[in-house]
């Protein structure tokens, strides 16, 4: 069984963004990136399913900035077998993205594409419900446990009050949520032999899809900031703030 | 406070001050080129950032000793299986036992995060590769397929046994016996101190490299021998055998580095434990010399590290720490402490210190690499030359100013700072072994005027000290920010050359007197290369700037910190010159009786 | 155009976050219409018309749809959504889940999460995990958005009197099925993801007071229960509840800090959530420079009070 998985370069989840001094835009020059954490969860599961006799090859992909190549060795230094990267410099909005990974997994043919819940850039959430959508296929959103049966998969999804748990035939798209699995540490001899696991290239025009932005960013600004604490007289007050003012009750 | 790999600024320092692109051509090292360092680089700061630090304050709490056997803090075990599992051990192991064969500047970026994460753990692996190399060079083909591979995957561990009660310094005080067996091997006796993860429940078995001497050995360092002695025997099959005669009777209560058991071994309490001699009898010594260099200068990146962890967390307290309003403010409210210029100065003293000392390591390990590599025998000699020269300076500067510098760490926190639960305290009373272990600073000194500055006449410093001279005549032209840097570097290295002078001088005459000043001549020297790689660093900045899409902000930061060092480290050198050329005496004068 | 919003529900009841989204809608235009799609769900279409702004109630009544799968869904809104300019969903797991596969088959973009309507085609939505806030428009006909419950009011329940129509053609896509579903029911939830964390300090004295007075406060907000070093330290709490520079570190929406000066050590641990509600007798105690609510009170008072308020 070939399992297919995304993966996107995002800033690092441990910098703190900045807006550009114009409101354009977030200042992401000469930052720290990383792979997005969402999609080493899916790494994690796929190699997990490789390792368990389930899955007999792990392709990564991802799209975007040659820099995605980085990303690509990371996913082959944890476990997948080789890479795809759809090489583009324009910007990529998850509607792009996915037609995107529709036509590498038409081509590619997997049983289960599995890709983050949602980017830590964007917090979109939107990628591996389009791709399911576009493929006609069925969704195994927010997954925190994946069964692999036969021609199925039962997928625990963490969803707002519990879990749900909905079985999907395959093939079928998966996305992760944090308590999946956790991602293990690179280990140094694999990212050595990662170098020399194939890394493919395309591009958008390759797969024939147009990617232009349906979106368009007019301005960005940073959240406003707490307002100065106040002194409430007694519990009374204080819970009619916490409903009426805060909203967190 | 979480630690944060400095990778930029290790990026820096290894592409634009210690040439890793060349050394990546060096043969043996084909395989490696930036873009695989670059992956290295990223998945080392995962685990140094994500395993090894948060488990740093368990560490601080110490290890347990029962019935001869040593249990480490929470964490440790469990990180240690992870290290090993990820194959970090074997980073610059060769690769014939199964290492990576990766240069020793990449190693030292990867063990700058071990070591800054959690020194103590670090001490683990770090005593490992040195136990290799000195199997890798000097033992028998029989010894070293028994032990390096386990060695370098990590799943042993190797410590030295060099001290005993009475032979710290000095080894030549060696008393641990050794009687040949007759059948290969030798039965060894005695007790050795200060022997560091020495006994631990991380590893399935600990080779210890032991110094002893046979019964008619000849006296003094020409009689001493060098054997392996397992924890547990291993068997003709590769597995592990009977527990050799070899327990760890106590362990010590230390000032810091409580993660890392330091352990009282005794060998040979039930009749013997028995050995293995690595290469020939009586020149033991000298193979741990061997590997001493190496090690020297992994304690001056530990010192260095330290230091690291010591700013971020001062750092991070400055921007969270409100108090008093800001000078010269109009604003009455009260600012975050980083906005007061003593606490600025405070930290640019730290984070000068360490991105110079950051350099100068890095820019050594490429010499090492080179020494041991490089294809022309002038260029091998030469590098080989500079290694022995810069790691005194390395191993001596780095720890002395790590003492200093994680104090000032403490100190940006105030009354806070005292307190053990703010974590500042940890990395000053860590820091304090590094300029002690592997050779105190003033043995460090005493090699550096003696076995590395007079047999040689001085050459390697004059040469030294003469690019240092034509960095300085470079940056004439680079602007007037840099300038009072430039003045600064001027003066210095010229005091720097009459001290040298002042050392060849009188070293064979009246040794007493340039050793009396050795350390401050240490010192001096480390200024004066660290503001020697600073101008190097200030250079490539100002160069870079000029790229597109370059990093202004990490860029800017680093021209300011060079124009720091300048203004504020290099002026030191003026008076260590007056206590190395005119203080000796006063240090001597004092009779005996009156201290 | 008219509006639509997908509503969420259990067949029985409209879930709150449906209420938001009605009000997301208004401010997109007044002909709001709600699709009730489940089986069995007249109750909820019921429920479904009485909300003060919907102007139509859809009800979808079919087997297929007991579940709220978005493979069976999905078919059913896109049929629809080609007579709206906007569809809109709470940003909830159910809306997080069915709107991007609508988009998808729409050809279009969608809105994730917003916080703000500027207008017809442009919105606020949080990125960055909330660090930026970015102002987006759209150049899709069909604007299939996802709405932050917790930005907008929630409509009355009340007061609408919306007719009810029957939609029909909604069936089994055949790819997914419900198996079971496991809700949690009043379980501490993990104090480090806790959206409410109620974290006790050395005043309260002892290992019993504590336990009798903070954790029924945490029980009743649903929030784990935490520790300052202090507490930890006099053996009032274990160790794995300690908040702070060396405990835990932790964000939830709102943190409750009873009798916690608010050592610096302990502010690291917290400073960073969204809301902080102080309880201390000592005025002058550094926990209120950081608290956007703060009682000063003694808390064995206090604390009754707020159990009384509660649970009103």
């Amino acid at each position: 069984m070939k399992v297919l998985v995304a993966v996107k370069r995002v800033v690092d989840y441990n910098v703190k963004v900045r807006v550009k001094a114009d409101g354009s835009d977030v200042d992401v020059a000469n930052v720290k990136m990383s792979m997005n954490p969402f999609d080493e969860i899916a790494v994690e599961e796929a190699v997990r399913l490789k390792e368990a006799g389930k899955a007999t090859e792990i392709v990564a992909v991802s799209m975007g900035v040659k820099q995605c190549e980085e990303t690509l060795r990371t996913a082959l230094a944890m476990g997948a077998d080789r890479a795809i990267h759809v090489e583009t410099d324009a910007e990529l909005q998850p509607l792009a993205v996915a037609k995107l990974l529709k036509q590498v997994a038409v081509k590619e043919a997997p049983q289960l594409v599995i890709l983050g819940k949602q980017a830590i850039d964007d917090d979109a959430n939107q990628t591996g419900q389009m791709t399911a959508a576009l493929l006609g296929w069925a969704q195994g959103t927010f997954a925190s446990k994946v069964e692999l049966g036969d021609g199925s998969v039962n997928v625990t999804r963490e969803v707002d009050g519990g879990l749900e748990t909905v079985k999907l035939s395959l093939p079928a798209v998966l996305t992760t949520d944090l308590r999946l699995n956790e991602p293990r540490y690179v280990k140094l001899p694999n990212i050595m032999a990662a170098k020399k696991k194939p890394l493919d290239k395309t591009s958008p025009a390759d797969l024939g899809v147009d990617v232009t932005p349906r979106l368009k960013t007019l301005k960005v600004a940073e959240p406003a900031k707490r307002s100065a604490g106040v002194k409430v007289a007694n519990a009374a007050e204080l819970v009619a703030k916490l409903k009426n003012e805060a909203k967190v009750l | 406070m979480t630690y944060q790999v400095p990778l930029k600024d290790i990026r820096f320092v290894l592409s634009e001050l210690a040439e890793l692109p060349a050394v990546c051509t060096l043969p043996g090292y084909e395989d490696c080129n930036v873009e695989l360092v670059d992956a290295i680089l990223d998945e080392a700061a995962k685990f140094a950032e994500g395993v090894l630090a948060p488990i740093n304050r368990n560490g601080d709490k110490g290890n347990t000793w029962k019935d001869y056997q040593v249990t480490t803090a929470e964490g440790f075990a469990d990180a240690y299986h992870q290290f090993r599992d990820s194959g970090w051990v074997g980073l610059r192991a060769p690769q014939d036992v199964g290492g990576q064969g990766l240069p020793a500047l990449v190693a030292m970026a990867t063990e700058e995060m071990w070591c800054s994460a959690n020194l103590s753990f670090s001490l683990a692996p770090l005593l490992t590769l040195g136990a290799i190399e000195a199997i890798h060079h000097h033992a028998s083909e029989d010894l070293k397929a028994t032990y390096l591979p386990r060695m370098a995957s990590g799943e042993w561990t190797g410590t030295m046994n060099l001290t005993e009660p009475n032979a710290g310094s000095d080894l030549a005080q060696v008393r641990t016996k050794a009687v040949d067996n007759g059948d290969g091997t030798y039965s060894i006796t005695g007790q050795k101190i200060f022997i560091t993860w020495g006994e631990h429940d991380m590893a399935d078995n600990i080779v210890h490299l032991v110094l002893a001497r046979l019964p008619d050995a000849p006296a003094g360092v020409k009689g001493i021998s060098l054997f392996i002695v397992p924890k547990y025997l291993v068997n003709a099959d590769g597995t592990l055998g009977a527990r050799n005669d070899a327990r760890c009777v106590s362990i010590e209560h230390k000032l810091g580095i409580h993660g890392s058991p330091t352990a009282v071994m005794s060998f040979g309490d039930q009749g013997g434990a028995i050995g293995y001699l690595v290469g020939e009898l009586n020149k033991g010594l000298g193979y741990m010399f061997t590997m001493m260099n190496h090690a020297r200068l992994g304690v001056g990146v530990e010192g260095m590290a330290i230091s690291e962890r010591a700013y971020q967390h001062a750092v991070a307290y400055a921007r969270d720490r409100v108090q008093s309003r800001e000078l010269g403010s109009p604003n009455p409210a009260s600012a975050a402490i980083i906005k007061h210029p003593d606490v600025r100065r405070m930290l640019m003293t730290m984070r000068a210190q360490i991105e110079a000392q950051r350099a100068l390591a890095y820019y050594t390990a490429t010499a090492l690499d080179r020494a041991a590599t490089h294809p022309h025998p002038e260029e091998k000699a030469r590098n080989q030359a500079l290694v022995n020269f810069l790691i005194p300076i390395v191993k001596g500067w780095n720890t002395e100013q790590a003492n200093e510098i994680t104090s000032l760490g403490v100190q940006v926190h105030g009354g806070m700072g005292f307190i053990e639960e703010t974590g500042a305290a940890q990395y000053y009373r860590d820091a304090r072994i590094t300029a002690i272990y592997e050779g105190t600073t003033g043995i460090q000194a005493l090699d550096l005027i003696g076995r590395k500055l007079a047999s040689e006449n001085g050459a390697t410093a004059r040469a030294v000290l003469a690019e240092v001279k034509a960095v300085a005549a470079r940056l004439a032209d680079a602007g007037p920010e840099l300038q009072a840097f430039q003045a600064a570097l001027n003066i210095a290295v010229d005091q720097a050359s009459s001290c040298v002078d002042f050392v060849l001088a009188h070293f064979a005459s009246n040794p007493r007197l340039p050793a009396a000043g050795s350390v401050p001549f240490l010192k001096l020297m480390g200024i004066v290369l660290g503001g020697w790689q600073m101008a190097r660093a200030a250079l490539a900045a100002q160069a870079k700037l000029a790229e597109d899409g370059a990093d202004v902000d990490f860029l800017t930061a680093k021209l300011i910190t060079a124009r720091f060092y300048g203004e504020h480290l290099l002026p030191q050198v003026s008076g260590l010159t007056v206590a190395i050329l005119h203080g000796g005496e006063s240090v001597l004068a004092l009779d005996e009786a009156a201290f | 155009m008219a509006i639509l919003v997908i509503a969420e529900h259990d067949n029985s009841q409209i879930k709150s976050g449906t209420l938001n989204t009605v009000t997301a809608a208004q401010k997109l235009g007044s002909d709001v219409h709600l699709l009730v799609a489940g089986a069995g769900c007249a109750a909820a279409a019921d429920a479904a018309k009485q909300i003060a702004g919907v102007s139509k109630v859809l009800l979808a009544d079919a087997a297929a749809l007991a579940h709220p799968l978005a493979e069976n869904l999905t078919p059913l809104v896109v049929d629809l959504a080609k007579q709206y300019s906007h569809v809109l969903a709470p940003a909830t797991t159910f809306g997080k889940n069915l709107l991007p596969r609508v988009a998808a088959l729409l050809d279009v973009a969608q809105i994730s999460e917003i916080t703000a309507v500027e207008s017809a085609d442009t919105f606020v939505r949080p990125v960055y995990a909330g660090n930026v806030m970015a102002t987006v428009q759209s150049s899709d006909a069909i604007k299939v958005i996802t709405v932050r419950t917790t930005a907008f009011e929630a409509a009355a329940v009340s007061g609408g009197a919306a007719a009810v129509e029957a939609v029909s053609g909604a069936a089994d896509a055949g790819l997914s099925s419900f198996v079971s579903q496991e809700l949690t029911v009043s379980d501490r939830p993990e104090l480090a993801a806790a959206k409410i964390v109620v974290s006790g300090g050395r005043a309260l004295g002892s290992a019993e007071q504590f336990k009798a007075v903070i954790e029924p406060l945490a029980d009743k907000l649903g929030a784990a229960v935490g520790a300052s070093r202090a507490a930890v330290d006099a053996g009032y709490a274990p160790n794995d509840y300690q908040v702070g520079q060396t405990g835990k570190v932790v964000a939830p929406q709102l943190y409750v800090a009873v009798g916690i000066s608010g050592a610096i050590q302990h502010l690291a641990g917290m400073k960073d959530s969204k809301v902080i509600v102080a309880i201390n007798k000592d005025e002058e105690a550094p926990i209120f420079q950081v608290a956007d609510y703060g009682i000063v009170g003694d808390l064995f008072s206090v604390l009754p009070e707020l159990m009384t308020e509660l649970s009103k």
